[in-house]
């Protein structure tokens, strides 16, 4: 398991990046920059020449057309202002300058925590010392010495030539240990019991469940197409999971011995279950980053809401 | 003095801007319908002799208001500078006298008018109510009995080409009549309204906001309520459907929210097309903007600063050398009070000799 680069530019990267004041856009190199500036923010808006600075368009405006410049176009509101001569990266004033690197940083750092929020990969440094995994890998090392120790028991009775029916001392351990191997269900136990309830999920169909009805007149049901179909809620994975386990528990005891004597068989088929975890986690990810407010939202429209506001509403007399 | 691209009018409306229009022939003739029960008429480029006590901010004349019963919730011209027909809450359609201010009733619904176009052309007088018919008169021929065409729906909006008006209506219909067709069966006094000349489906899924007719004939566009603008041509061969498209637009992401990025999505209250550049058209959105795009060549060009808040409505000047741009608060989803007073702006823009011309298809 090598580190690898997912292409994720470093802070440094993105710290050096040319950046234009006006718009906070950041650029590849500084010549693109320029050009963004004289295209975007520096070209006159009635004979289209770009000039080089917000100072060059204003003379440029007071002499060719008679008119003044108010104002940089296309600037962010707290950026419209003529009294910074800017030039590319020259001239930001350094308190908006840390502000932007402070920005960035804060940006990458909340990415790369978002990152690994969705992956679910640890931050590089810390493989496998996060807790969650610690857990799982854990137990199986407990069976595992567990095992040990009862292979050991049976070694030393067969050393012992101990008849199968002298059994006294060491029988009662013997026939505790399915129960005490079963302890694995400890690492069941994040799972409710097969085939019990599952109170997270209620049974499909029950009334929060079911789509609330946008419009109500009929055939008009669009807004769900515009969304991101949901990802058929998260049922099937926690069902599946205690099933499998169940099995594995119950009937095929050796069967995790076995594998576990192979090399870890179980912890294994934990990590798939685990896996799919982050899965729906990411997919509801996606769904916040499409997250829509509609500043209007209805089947009236808002002339029609204003008209039953007593305000505006009109009473028709009786004429 | 060197003038300033873009101005505020003097004495706006007192309520929201319903709707706005530029006269047919002068340039700088603007009528203002209110929610404050007005009808205002300005010159845009005239400066009152009082106009300047707050050191020479305001601009225009504020010529003359014509009061009504009720909301007016739209304004268009007649047949010239002089004539124009008012949509009221008070379910009547008038005819105004700009010059004596005499207003007479031409029409009456049965709910509040939304919408009223005239074409000179054809000299027909369109209203569209919430009653979900159009009325549709001859101004200059009184005698005659009014048309009327019921909808399948209410309309919300509705604009006219030079051969065609374009009805909007509720659950995302849209109808599209024959103006030519229209004055015939009203010439026939038969009383019988022709059928659409075509009927379609609006290609936008949520609740139309606007529409605008091309100068040129050959389509128009639409807008929602959720952010987007679709553009269609009246021709219904399978080549001219597949020009058609859509797209989003008076967005804003909000990162503030602490649920992660959120896309603010704004009605797009108003479409203009530029009488000139035919292909150019402004949409004015929720989010205090307005843009500029090339219908043609699909592009945006051009997105004005901000504006104090929501946008409303929009104009060109028939000589396309002005926008007029109404502001005023949006109406929200959930909104239990509304009030325009004292947020209500007409906001001038004089455009550059090619600020509103295209690029060309590209």
């Amino acid at each position: 398991m090598g580190k690898k680069k997912r292409g994720h530019p470093d802070v440094e990267d993105i710290l050096s990046r040319p950046w234009c004041y006006y718009c906070e856009r950041d650029f590849e190199d500084l010549k693109l920059l320029i050009s963004h500036q004289k295209a975007k923010h520096f070209k006159c808006d009635r004979c289209g020449r770009r000039l080089n600075t917000a100072g060059g368009l204003s003379v440029h405006m007071n002499q060719v057309h008679k008119e003044s410049l108010s104002h940089v176009e296309n600037a962010l509101p707290n950026r419209q202002g003529l009294d910074v001569e800017i030039f590319g990266m020259e001239g930001i004033p350094e308190d908006v300058s840390q502000q932007h690197n402070q920005r960035i940083i804060q940006n990458f750092y909340q990415a790369q925590a978002d990152r690994y929020a969705a992956t679910g990969n640890p931050p590089p440094g810390q493989g496998g010392k996060n807790p969650p995994k610690k857990l799982k890998i854990e137990n199986p090392e407990d069976i595992k010495k567990r095992l040990a120790e009862h292979r050991a028991r049976i070694a030393a009775q067969k050393a012992a030539g101990g008849a199968p029916t002298h059994t006294p001392p060491v029988g009662a351990p013997d026939g505790q240990s399915p129960a005490q191997s079963a302890s694995p269900g400890t690492f069941n136990s994040p799972f409710p019991p097969p085939g019990g309830q599952y109170p997270g999920f209620p049974p499909q169909g029950a009334p929060g469940f079911s789509p609330p009805p946008q419009y109500p007149q009929g055939g008009f049901n669009y807004p769900p197409s515009n969304l991101p179909s949901r990802p058929g809620s998260n049922l099937p994975a926690p069902s599946g999971l205690p099933l499998d386990l169940a099995s594995l528990q119950g009937d095929h005891i050796d069967q995790i011995i076995r594998d576990l004597e192979r090399g870890e068989a179980p912890p294994k088929s934990a990590t798939p279950a685990t896996a799919e975890e982050p899965a729906p986690e990411k997919k509801s990810k996606k769904d916040k980053d499409k997250n829509v407010r509609m500043v209007y939202d209805d089947e009236l429209s808002p002339e029609e809401r204003m008209a039953l506001m007593p305000r505006y509403a009109f009473v028709p007399q009786a004429v | 003095m060197a003038p300033t691209t873009q101005f505020e009018l003097a004495q706006p409306p007192n309520d929201a801007i319903s709707s706005l229009v530029f006269a047919p022939d002068a340039p700088t003739r603007l009528l203002v319908s209110s929610w404050d029960k007005n009808v205002y008429l300005y010159d845009t480029h005239t400066t009152a002799e009082n106009g300047d006590a707050e050191g020479g901010v305001s601009h225009g004349t504020l010529l003359k208001t014509y009061e009504h019963r009720a909301p007016v919730m739209d304004v268009c011209f007649g047949a010239d500078d002089n004539e124009a027909f008012t949509a009221g809450m008070d379910w009547e359609v008038r005819r105004v006298d700009l010059e004596s201010g005499e207003q007479t009733t031409v029409s009456k619904h049965t709910a509040p008018v939304r919408r009223v176009v005239y074409s000179k052309a054809h000299s027909l007088l369109i209203s569209a109510s919430w009653d979900s018919t159009l009325h549709i008169h001859n101004p200059s021929n009184p005698s005659l009995t009014p048309l009327t065409v019921t909808l399948p729906g209410k309309p919300h909006a509705m604009a006219a080409s030079p051969s065609k008006v374009i009805v909007a209506m509720t659950s995302r219909l849209v109808h599209i009549y024959d103006l030519a067709t229209l004055a015939g069966a009203l010439e026939s006094q038969t009383g019988s309204a022709p059928p659409p000349w075509q009927q379609r489906e609006s290609s936008l899924k949520f609740l139309t906001r606007a529409v605008a007719a091309m100068p040129s004939d050959g389509g128009y566009a639409t807008s929602s309520i959720e952010g987007r603008v679709a553009v269609e041509w009246f021709d219904a061969s399978a080549e001219s459907q597949a020009r058609k498209y859509a797209f989003k637009c008076h967005r804003q992401t909000d990162n503030t929210a602490a649920a992660g990025t959120t896309d603010v999505v704004y009605p797009v209250n108003a479409l203009a097309f530029h009488p000139v550049h035919g292909n150019t058209f402004a949409s004015a959105g929720g989010d205090a903007t307005v843009a500029l795009w090339d219908a043609e060549a699909k592009r945006r060009m051009k997105v004005y600063q901000k504006f104090a808040d929501s946008v409303a409505a929009v104009a060109f000047s028939a000589d396309g050398r002005f926008l007029a741009v109404a502001v005023c608060p949006g109406f929200e989803t959930g909104m239990e009070d509304y009030s325009g007073e004292g947020r209500t702006k007409i906001v001038i823009r004089e455009l550059g000799e090619n600020e509103a011309k295209g690029k060309g298809a590209k």
